[in-house]
């Protein structure tokens, strides 16, 4: 069953999400987003969608399955993902709750998805049953800080933040490795709070 | 740090007009009757929060959390100086705008040099290793 309260966030937060998100923050990870995604091959799963503000640095070609639990969203990201070069298909869908089979794709990408997971540990280890063995997932989030004084003002934040849009003091490489799988490098791109991770 | 032009510069004039800003705030509400202690810690807590505003509509320009950071920083600590300078002398407006502004651009740069240690590559030959 979809978590409907977390639908909700993302549903109202969609007619805004580009004017807030779209010029600062992805023209700063724009470079590092487009290194990322440089690695897309095989099956691809995407999540999470959102408006469709990453599609502009996929690389051409790919057969991308992506996903995105609110369905808002994804009615505006419609124009970007009939503008891909490549097989690009967009579901609504709560990670909790995904319907693919097991093993069902060789890659799994996620951009600034987990620090909103409501529950993230069973969220990956959802992503791992369909990720074949062996597969990699590629990350791009951001976590809070192990250092002060960011530590605390990442969970004070978190506080303003969490009504409307994502938690800022996620331990996502932690969670990565309790829902199972094996992290083999993490980028940090700025402080220890936004980052690349590879896991296998 | 981010070595493009427009970050650089972008951050160094949101961090100094958001410190004078602060600075200024404190000096308004800070008087020398004010206990230095208190005001120190009232001016530094209400500084992080009106920069935290602050750093969601300067973010639209300039980023999420490369903003938000040194921004939040930039109020706590020009709070937390001019509050405690008020309460310890009086001070004009201009003067706590100029202490504020050299705050913030302290606290930026302070950043960038922690996020030059901090950042870069780690691999993980013992997946189990701990880490962030």
């Amino acid at each position: 069953m979809v978590d409907t309260a977390t639908q909700k966030k993302w549903d109202k937060a969609a007619p805004l999400f580009d004017l807030m998100a779209g010029a600062g923050a992805e023209k700063r990870w724009e470079p590092f987003k487009r290194a990322l995604f440089s690695k897309m091959d095989g099956r691809v799963l995407f999540l999470a969608l959102g408006t469709g503000l990453d599609i502009a640095v996929f690389p051409p070609g790919q057969n991308i399955t992506a996903i995105d639990i609110s369905p808002k969203m994804l009615e505006v990201a419609v124009a970007r993902i009939d503008a891909y070069p490549g097989d690009l298909r967009a579901e609504v869908m709560d990670v909790h709750e995904m319907t693919f089979e097991d093993d069902s794709f060789d890659q799994i990408f996620t951009s600034c998805t987990f620090c909103s997971v409501p529950n993230p540990i069973a969220g990956l280890q959802s992503l791992k049953r369909v990720l074949r063995p062996g597969g990699d997932m590629y990350m791009f989030e951001h976590t809070g800080s192990r250092y002060y004084p960011f530590k605390v003002m990442m969970h004070l934040m978190t506080y303003a933040t969490r009504k409307i849009g994502p938690d800022m003091n996620r331990t996502t490489v932690a969670n990565v490795r309790a829902a199972g799988f094996d992290v083999l490098e993490v980028n940090n791109l700025f402080l220890d709070v936004v980052k690349t991770i590879h896991a296998r | 740090m981010d070595h493009r032009l427009y970050f650089v510069l972008g951050d160094l004039l949101a961090n100094t007009l958001v410190g004078a800003l602060i600075g200024a705030l404190a000096e308004l509400i800070v008087s020398t009757s004010w206990n230095m202690n208190v005001a120190m810690l009232v001016l530094m807590a209400l500084g992080m929060l009106i920069a935290g505003i602050l750093s969601l509509l300067i973010g639209a320009l300039l980023g999420a959390m490369e903003v938000m950071v040194p921004v939040m920083l930039t109020g706590m600590v020009s709070g937390m100086v001019v509050g405690m300078w008020a309460a310890m002398a009086p001070l004009s407006g201009t003067s706590a705008a100029l202490i504020g502004a050299v705050c913030g651009f302290v606290s930026v740069v302070g950043v960038w040099i922690v996020n030059n240690a901090v950042r870069g590559v780690t691999l993980f030959e013992s997946p189990s290793e701990p880490h962030g």
